[in-house]
């Protein structure tokens, strides 16, 4: 009796009481002096990078008198927990940020970044329009793209030499080429498809027509259930076989995994990224590999990659904005993508510059003419985070891969669970 | 009237609360006040929107958990974590015991090898036991392989071998923490009555089981507790072996479950309501453990 | 079977259980010292006769490393000291004194241990916050917002496990003891405190071992002040079993383990003398 009257006493006290909030949006300042935080993500080798973003800050506290500019390497597995709480706490925020673009739509919704000026920014106008829209969130910009990364196929041109094989010219040639070597050379995989590689294998679903969703009246509805979707989903899981790529040892990689294959000798082909190049040439496979646009349907097409990289950002709190803006510029403009291309390999995301390093680096020429054909997004929704969190994608592929789920039926668990997120 | 307490004098009501102050004080603050706000979150619409972006918020009451309940991920997962919890608890109590009493039969110098192996195991973070163990089981790399001609063997891709490694390292590093609370409990045995039992002729497992097993009842139901709490809660573990839950999570557990799908997608709403049915879910199981051991006539 | 052989079959099993046991540890340490090439070969030996330090200064490159180690030594033994001085006090009270909600708190003190740690980090980042502007140095991005949370987590099994300690120590010499005129004040710094320290190096192990293992709040707290970084925090950037460089995980690996284990036998011998206590709760 006492006990169900502490309860109904609770449940009275809980109902008058709100969880706690970070209150109001900050307005931030704009300071002219102090410090100028700026947090980047870490790298494994991050030598490099650190060299470069050091001559920035040089270069810019020189051409400001009494600002000091704090650069913190975040790591990426952190990442999320970090810019979280920087959100719910201004005082422990950058100015500053370098963010991933599949983030950017999450970020915006949990109050983080302010939103853009680029006019005034002469170089601007040469930001690639396709790449600037991953900036963006409903038309207005949070971001400057800082490089962009996009995935071709690599393939072991010993190996094709050696059996007398041409790189596939369709999509539909890829998994009877892979069995083909596979059987040649038992202890190859065909091809290093990964269970969890979803940006590897939504490029099969475009490809194929298909798409991981459609907007409908200013909200997503998931389309990855459609028949052509599932017609790409077909084409990339029936690659995680034991006859191309064992689920046993392919069905929990990831991408970095998959390419850490194709690294150590193991494979014969895999699809990796530009960015996947500089340690590819310090592997097992450097010298005896090479590059070519993962082929579409029909001969002659690419296959639409996914437009991955890296935006700049300056938080919303930020005491220093116009400093942070002009940081930003410096550091994503011309000059220093240009450096961190010659440091990291990162392609850098204005026209004018892309073209020329393409052209003093012909290595770079799949990758270019990939980007050139048309890049995909995933969908501009702050819920994406939640689905990406979620694995719905990698779930899907692994039910059928590794589960041996018939495909209508995972597919369509999978439109679900994106409609619930999307819905929320 | 109970030995352990002094005759109460005048004052010691205050006396008492000043000894429990500090303590209090720092539980009610840090724990207390979370726990609270946590039941609260549980009845909202609470996302990254409504934490840091100013979003308003919505009250559900129950919204979050009928999501829960009504999910049929949610009970595959809870039958899981209760099998993985089970068997993890079982092991380690198996283990433990078996070592204490074996601990008792053999010299100095045995005993004190045989502790400091199962220190180490014990002082090994989480997150280092669970990739060495990781790297020793790698499908090629890996020593468990090469020892027993299997390599190429993966020992995570299938769900029941992922469970049973995963499990076996569970009950590495909980092992210790039995064995050394045991060993201790079985010194206390007056000797008299091991003795008495030896004369009646028990063998040595005859007087594990019937004379040293029921004198450490005690402490067997205080380790027994203590493990299940912490078995049902394991996330590094599975996390870091079985990369996140395992071939389209079915290596999921209860805490990993609730990461994915509501921590690290924001919705915290969902996410507190999983951390108070995992407390009720635990809570029921102890009370039930403990009125089950009081009916067989054991007082706590 | 006689007495000395059934001995001598026990002693060998021991040792066998220890080896095994014992040896998941010795091939972390192994392949921390094994050049790259071996540690990758498909044919892993037991031992090596090149053992180089190559992997450990890939992991030492982690800046900042002493700095790290620092942060979380200071973090633990705050940790340990308070959590020893405010369990003593909260288990004395608790077992010694009778008084209302006494076996209500226990009861809660255990249910507390139930909750799933995750499920709090907001509330208490949020919390953590408020005290910032109270109490800087216990606020965010502060250590002592570290040694605030766990002191509060290792709470309660601290006192439960006491309680038995402080039960076991008779009341006939408390009642002794004031009779001989000594107050309440000297019994229990003088005469209680040593009688439970075996007690209290037992709990103070696992105070150690729950502080220094922590990611999850250091993860939450330290979110701007890099240099407040904990230990375990900064050498996750090695523990990424997909990158495949084994050798720098398991000299991450290696590098946190080892402060815990030379705590544990500097301890070890108190240890099993502490736990003895157990018994009598």
């Amino acid at each position: 009796m006492r006990f169900a009257a502490a309860v109904v006493v609770s449940a009275v006290v809980l109902a008058g009481c709100a969880p706690v909030q970070s209150g109001s949006a900050p307005s931030g300042g704009d300071e002219r002096s102090g410090q100028l935080r700026v947090w980047l993500f870490d790298e494994v080798n991050r030598g490099p990078k650190e060299a470069v973003v050091k001559e920035a800050v040089t270069a810019f506290e020189q051409a400001h008198q009494g600002v000091t500019v704090d650069v913190q390497y975040i790591q990426v597995q952190t990442r999320a927990e970090r810019f979280k709480a920087a959100f719910s706490d201004p005082r422990s925020a950058p100015d500053v940020a370098e963010f991933g673009n599949t983030d950017l739509a999450g970020y915006v919704a949990g109050g983080g970044f302010a939103e853009l000026d680029l006019g005034g920014w002469g170089e601007a106008e040469d930001l690639l329009p396709a790449v600037l829209d991953t900036g963006k969130v409903d038309g207005k910009v949070y971001g400057v793209p800082w490089y962009v990364g996009v995935r071709a196929l690599y393939y072991r041109t010993d190996v094709f030499q050696e059996l007398n094989l041409r790189p596939p010219a369709t999509l539909d040639e890829i998994a009877p080429l892979a069995r083909r070597i596979r059987a040649a050379k038992p202890d190859l995989l065909g091809i290093s498809a990964g269970g969890k590689y979803t940006y590897g294998a939504m490029p099969f679903v475009w490809a194929n027509g298909g798409d991981i969703a459609r907007e409908e009246g200013g909200k997503y509805v998931s389309a990855i259930d459609s028949a052509e979707s599932k017609a790409g989903l077909r084409q990339y899981t029936e690659l995680i076989a034991d006859d191309i790529c064992p689920p046993a040892q392919c069905a929990g990689n990831g991408g970095d995994a998959s390419v850490e294959a194709f690294r150590a000798g193991k494979a014969a082909m895999v699809v990796g990224g530009d960015f996947n190049r500089k340690s590819v040439d310090a592997s097992a496979a450097a010298g005896k590999y090479a590059v070519v646009p993962l082929p579409g349907k029909e001969a002659g097409e690419i296959a639409p990659a996914f437009a991955g990289g890296n935006l700049l950002g300056v938080m919303r709190g930020s005491e220093r904005k116009t400093l942070a803006n002009e940081f930003l510029r410096l550091l994503g403009g011309k000059e220093y993508q240009r450096r961190m291309f010659d440091a990291m390999g990162n392609l850098p995301t204005f026209g004018d510059v892309q073209a020329e390093v393409a052209r003093a680096n012909p290595v770079l020429e799949p990758f270019i003419a990939t980007l050139e054909a048309g890049t995909r997004f995933v969908p501009v929704t702050p819920n994406w985070a939640k689905i990406d969190a979620q694995a719905v994608l990698p779930t899907l592929l692994q039910q059928v891969a590794a589960g041996g789920e018939d495909l209508d039926k995972a597919a369509a668990a999978a439109a679900d669970q994106m409609n619930a997120a999307f819905a929320s | 009237m109970d030995k352990s307490v002094l005759r109460t004098a005048k004052g010691d009501g205050r006396i008492a609360f000043a000894y429990l102050a500090p303590a209090l004080l720092v539980l009610v603050g840090l724990m207390g006040y979370p726990i609270y706000q946590l039941v609260l979150i549980s009845l909202f619409d609470y996302g990254q929107e409504q934490v840091s972006g100013g979003a308003p918020l919505t009250f559900l009451g129950a919204g979050n958990y009928a999501t829960l309940l009504s999910d049929a991920r949610f009970w595959s997962v809870l039958g899981q974590t209760v099998g993985f919890a089970a068997v993890c608890v079982a092991g380690t109590l198996l283990v433990g015991a078996a070592l204490a009493v074996l601990a008792t039969r053999v010299r100095t110098w045995a005993r004190m090898v045989l502790f400091l192996a199962a220190l180490g195991a014990w002082a090994t973070p989480a997150v280092a036991g669970s990739t060495i163990w990781l790297f020793l089981f790698d499908a090629n790399l890996g020593f468990v392989n090469e020892v027993l001609g299997t390599t190429g063997l993966s020992w995570t891709y299938d769900k029941w071998m992922a469970f049973g490694l995963v499990a076996a390292q569970v009950i590495w590093c909980s092992f210790p923490f039995v064995l050394v609370t045991l060993y201790a409990g079985i010194k206390a045995i007056p000797g008299e009555v091991l003795e008495a039992a030896e004369l009646d002729g028990a063998g040595a497992v005859g007087t594990a089981t019937k004379v040293i097993l029921p004198l450490l009842r005690p402490l067997l139901v205080v380790v027994t507790i203590q493990s299940i709490i912490w078995d049902f809660k394991v996330f590094t573990q599975i996390y870091v072996m079985t990369s996140g839950g395992g071939i389209a999570g079915r290596n999921l557990v209860l805490n990993v479950y609730a990461y994915q799908q509501a921590f690290a997608a924001s919705e915290y709403g969902l996410g507190a309501s999983i951390g108070v049915v995992m407390t009720a879910l635990l809570l029921l199981v102890t009370l039930g453990y403990l009125r089950a051991l009081r009916r067989s006539g054991e007082a706590l | 079977m006689n007495r000395r052989a059934s001995r001598g079959l026990a002693e060998a099993v021991a040792v066998a259980v220890a080896a095994v046991v014992a040896f998941p540890l010795y091939w972390m340490v192994l392949t921390a010292v094994k050049p790259q090439a071996e540690v990758l070969s498909a044919d892993p030996r037991p031992w090596t006769l090149a053992p180089t330090l190559d992997s450990f200064v890939r992991a030492l490159t982690v800046q900042s490393f002493g700095r790290y180690l620092l942060n979380s030594v200071v973090v633990a033994v705050a940790v340990v000291l308070l959590s020893l001085l405010l369990s003593f006090l909260a288990a004395t009270a608790l077992t010694r004194f009778r008084f209302r909600g006494r076996t209500t708190m226990l009861i809660m003190l255990l249910v507390v241990q139930m909750v799933p740690v995750e499920a709090l980090t907001i509330p208490l980042f949020f919390l953590m916050r408020s005290v910032r502007d109270v109490a800087p140095v216990f606020g965010l991005n502060h250590l002592g917002s570290l040694v605030l949370v766990h002191l509060a987590f290792s709470l309660p099994f601290a006192i439960w496990m006491l309680r038995g300690f402080v039960a076991a120590v008779p009341v006939e010499l408390e009642e002794a003891a004031a009779l001989d005129g000594a107050s309440r004040f000297r019994f229990l710094w003088q005469v209680l405190f040593p009688l439970v320290a075996p007690g209290l190096v037992a709990t103070s192990v696992l105070s150690f071992i729950h502080a220094w293992n922590d990611f999850l709040f250091a993860k939450t707290f330290i979110i701007s002040a890099a240099e407040n970084q904990t230990l375990p925090l900064a050498l996750q950037v090695f523990v990424k079993p997909d990158q495949n460089d084994w050798g720098a995980i398991m000299a991450g690996s290696t590098l946190m383990t080892i402060p815990v284990l030379l705590f544990f036998i500097l301890v070890q011998r108190r240890l099993v003398a502490g736990l003895a206590g157990a018994v009598k709760s």
